[in-house]
């Protein structure tokens, strides 16, 4: 059993997703661009791991031409500060591989994305994800047990995607007090995709195991925070609920979700977006 | 793109597959469910999820990127860019020739890269040539300069020798000079020496010549004035003095007949001249003219003349003869008489005087008067240590045998030597008048025994023995010798012949004849005294010793006294040892008075004084009372 959920975690940790990205037509070039290929980590962050596209760019352009590189796919930017397994899920799950992402240089949407300047805003952004994320399930006080030098580790396991080196800090995280059964609260966020911006994500207070001492599962977590997402009998699915890319089954204990099938930011990202129509 | 839209398809199918499994009813709480159907749901999902999304372009984009890094490296290298067609339409076929052209590229490339490696093996061959080259040549110039040193410390040592050398040189030079001034002052200082010692003995003979002059001058004074005085005294009175003793104390004996020796002699001197010879130093007694005159006349020859001998002097005293010598008893005078040991002591036969003589090569003369001896004159002209001494049998001279193998005559009154009687190889031990007027018999060491004549001061007669001659007496007719060989010699006065021999104990040291010729006394070193009777010529002789008595020298001296009484002889002890001869025994001994060997002895003519002298200086004056 250990050993599956060990190989759930690496399988969750080294998820790739093939991605072309293209210079947007309208930047001005010395030479034709090529497009660019590259697996991108389900569990970083696009700025972090663009630095080759940056570089391949850069060589047809001009110095002068060049402002803050940021993404965009079919019109939407794509917000940096999601994990990109997020953004593909939410976006462009159910569309033709590799996941075309079309790179700009000028006219920086300020009023969608963050500004990212350097790498230590997107550690800053990590750590407070994590740090967030601890709140809820121990009240801090585990990573504030923690030393500088632990959450220095969580960070640097995932910049140069260690594994290793990275759980072996994350999994004081994934501890619970047994007789509690599980975490205070599950830190969760839910994804909707064609709503506007008044609400990105659904984020509340939840416990993993029900007063009586049941544990709660995912279905139990989308009925009282999603119930839309939940197809009842009869009708015809409207929604796929997908964590990392697939689906679980909706009986599937939130706590081991939680624990497995979270982000290194330790959030469980559930992204429902609508069946594809064949 | 066809294997693309497969994948859609793939993952278009795949929802599909998951939905059915999605409308079965979820259970409340999961509780009655195994964990294993959601957890293999999920892990397969996972990996369906993998195969299609990552493991179908993983490959792909990896060769993508690889020809993308390859074309940005040829178009950074080739000035031609290749004409890619629009992205999108046909960039395979480009990329292909692409690679074909970059292909040839780096085939031109590798040709430089091995062209100039080759290049740097040839450099670095040459560096390696010129390093080596560097090495010899800082090798050579370590040798050189090695050598360099060598050669410049070789310069220093032998720089240094060099100034050693010098040094020592200087050094040398110094010496040497230092040396030839010293030599100088020393040349110059044994001038100085010699010129002073010259002046010294000058000065010496100088005073000698006025010391003597004064003498003379001196006697002749008191003479003048006793003559004067006298000849107012004393006109009467012309005695034939034949007989006369003088008034002095000395010889109690008076009008003797004459000696014996000289009697046939006297008759003829008496029938021309009749005086009494003078004592020098007593002129009260002096009381005939005649007296004066002749005085006067013997100063007038003696002026006039040198001789040694005159008519006058010629005459030969009469004997005195000792009745009866005193044994001694009592030392009247202890004195320090010599600067050095006394070797020989004598009474004139005239009895005022003493003389003694030793090593320091003067015979001083003493009178002996009220109990006293007191000096009355030095003679000196001895060049070495005196060993006899006689007084002639008329007091006028004085005969002493020297270390200097010379026998040495002095008038009384000169301190020079009037004659010097030298022909002896070795040091003369006696000298003795001889009873052959003008002639004088000399014993020395060397074994000989010398006549001499005065007159000419020339050997007459030379007899040898061969045998140390310790002393010798003269009598009427005859020289005795004593020897070392033990043997008394007796010799005939005018043949050269020994007549007879007479054997002692041992060594002879000193022989002595009585005052009547008769008896002779010999010492032996082996400590007895012998006493011959010389009329009977036999071999009886009659043997004296005493306890304690020991011979100090070989040339102790032991007398008779002048009666023939008494022998007397001065032993190593200090002590003067006296026998009685007619009872053959010790009469008395004298200690004390000597602190060392008594050398000689001598008995006053009349009997009254005995004089012992020693090795240490001392005199000592003895009497009876």
């Amino acid at each position: 059993i250990m050993a599956d959920d060990k190989d759930v975690l690496r399988d969750v940790w080294f998820g790739r997703i093939p991605t072309c990205f293209t210079l947007n037509q309208d930047e001005v070039t010395e030479r034709e661009a090529e497009a660019y290929y590259l697996l991108l980590p389900r569990v970083s962050y696009l700025t972090l791991v663009t630095d080759k596209v940056k570089k391949h760019f850069l060589k047809v352009m001009r110095a002068e031409d060049v402002e803050e590189m940021w993404f965009e796919y079919e019109g939407t930017p794509l917000k940096w500060h999601y994990p990109i397994g997020v953004l593909f899920d939410l976006h462009a799950s159910n569309s033709v591989l590799p996941w075309s992402i079309t790179v700009h240089f000028k006219n920086f949407p300020d009023r969608d994305l963050l500004h990212c300047p350097s790498s230590s805003v997107i550690e800053a952004h990590f750590m407070s994800s994590i740090k967030e994320a601890d709140a809820l399930k121990h009240k801090s006080q585990v990573v504030n047990d923690m030393q500088k030098k632990d959450h220095k580790q969580l960070w640097m396991g995932l910049q140069n995607d260690k594994f290793d080196q990275f759980w072996a800090m994350n999994r004081k995280l994934m501890e619970y007090p047994t007789e509690e059964g599980g975490f205070r609260y599950i830190p969760f966020r839910i994804y909707q995709a064609m709503t506007g911006n008044d609400r990105p994500f659904i984020q509340k207070l939840f416990r993993p195991v029900s007063p009586e001492g049941n544990a709660y599962t995912l279905g139990d977590l989308l009925k009282e925070m999603y119930p839309a997402a939940i197809t009842n009998d009869g009708e015809q699915k409207r929604y796929q609920v997908v964590i990392h890319g697939i689906e679980p089954l909706l009986e599937t204990p939130l706590q081991w979700l939680s624990e497995h099938l979270s982000h290194p930011d330790n959030f469980l990202h559930i992204c429902v977006v609508p069946t594809p129509s064949d | 793109m066809a294997a693309v839209t497969a994948n859609a398809r793939g993952v278009v199918t795949d929802p599909a597959g998951v939905s059915p499994r999605d409308s079965r009813p979820p259970a409340p709480g999961a509780g009655g469910r195994s964990a294993e159907s959601w957890k293999g749901h999920i892990i397969r999902e996972l990996k369906h999820r993998d195969l299609s999304q990552h493991a179908m372009f993983q490959d792909l984009i990896r060769f993508y990127t690889q020809l993308l890094e390859k074309t940005s490296l040829t178009k950074g290298l080739l000035s031609s860019s290749a004409r890619r067609p629009p992205a999108g339409s046909a960039p395979l076929s480009s990329l292909l020739q692409q690679s074909i052209q970059l292909k040839k590229t780096t085939g031109e490339l590798a040709y430089q890269v091995v062209e100039l490696q080759q290049q740097i093996k040839i450099k670095d061959s040459v560096l390696e040539e010129q390093h080596a080259r560097l090495l010899q040549e800082r090798r050579c110039l370590s040798r050189v300069s090695d050598a360099h040193q060598e050669l410049r410390a070789q310069v220093e040592q032998v720089q240094g020798q060099n100034t050693a050398l010098k040094v020592e040189y200087d050094a040398l030079l110094e010496r040497q000079r230092a040396a030839e001034a010293k030599l100088r002052q020393e040349t110059v200082r044994g001038e100085e020496l010699l010129a002073k010692v010259m002046k010294r003995k000058n000065q010496a003979a100088a005073r000698m010549n006025s010391h003597n002059e004064r003498r003379s001058r001196a006697r002749e004074a008191t003479l003048q004035a006793a003559a004067r005085s006298k000849v107012n005294l004393d006109r009467s009175a012309v005695h034939p003095l034949s007989s006369t003793s003088p008034s002095s104390g000395f010889s109690n004996s008076s009008s003797a007949p004459s000696s014996r020796s000289t009697s046939p002699k006297n008759e003829k001197r008496d029938a021309s001249m009749e005086r009494k010879p003078m004592r020098l130093v007593r002129s009260a007694s002096v009381t005939s003219p005649r007296i004066l005159t002749s005085i006067k006349e013997l100063f007038d020859r003696k002026r006039r003349g040198h001789s040694v001998c005159s008519q006058e002097e010629d005459l030969v005293s009469p004997v005195r003869i000792c009745v009866s010598a005193r044994v001694p008893a009592r030392a009247l005078q202890v004195l320090d008489a010599h600067e050095q040991d006394i070797n020989a002591v004598r009474f004139s036969s005239s009895s005022d005087l003493l003389a003694t003589g030793g090593t320091d090569k003067v015979i001083k003369l003493w009178e002996v008067r009220a109990g006293l001896l007191t000096h009355r004159g030095t003679l000196d002209g001895s060049t070495e240590g005196i060993t006899c001494i006689e007084f002639d049998p008329m007091g006028f001279r004085i005969l002493a045998a020297s270390y200097s193998k010379a026998a040495m005559l002095w008038q009384l009154g000169d301190s020079v030597p009037k004659v010097t009687l030298t022909g002896h190889s070795r040091k003369v031990t006696a000298a003795r008048f001889s009873s052959i007027l003008h002639q004088v018999v000399t014993g020395s060491a060397d074994g000989s025994i010398r006549l001499w004549d005065l007159r000419r001061a020339a050997c007459l007669q030379s007899r040898n023995v061969a045998k140390y001659c310790s002393d010798l007496v003269c009598s009427e007719n005859c020289i005795i010798s004593g020897h070392y060989d033990g043997q008394i010699r007796v010799w005939d006065s005018r043949a050269a012949s020994c007549v007879q021999v007479l054997p002692a104990q041992g060594k002879v040291t000193s022989l002595d004849l009585s005052s009547d010729h008769r008896q002779l006394l010999s010492c032996c070193r082996d400590d007895c005294l012998q006493l011959f009777d010389l009329r009977r010529w036999s071999n009886e002789r009659v043997t004296f010793r005493a306890d304690g008595f020991k011979c100090g020298s070989d040339s102790t001296k032991a007398v008779i006294s002048p009666d023939c009484c008494y022998l007397a002889a001065g032993s190593a002890d200090g002590a003067v040892y006296i026998w009685n001869v007619s009872t053959g025994k010790l009469e008395t001994r004298l200690p004390d008075k000597h602190s060392s060997s008594i050398s000689a002895v001598s008995w006053s003519l009349s009997g009254e004084y005995f004089v012992s002298v020693d090795k240490s200086k001392r005199a000592v004056l003895w009497s009876d009372m």
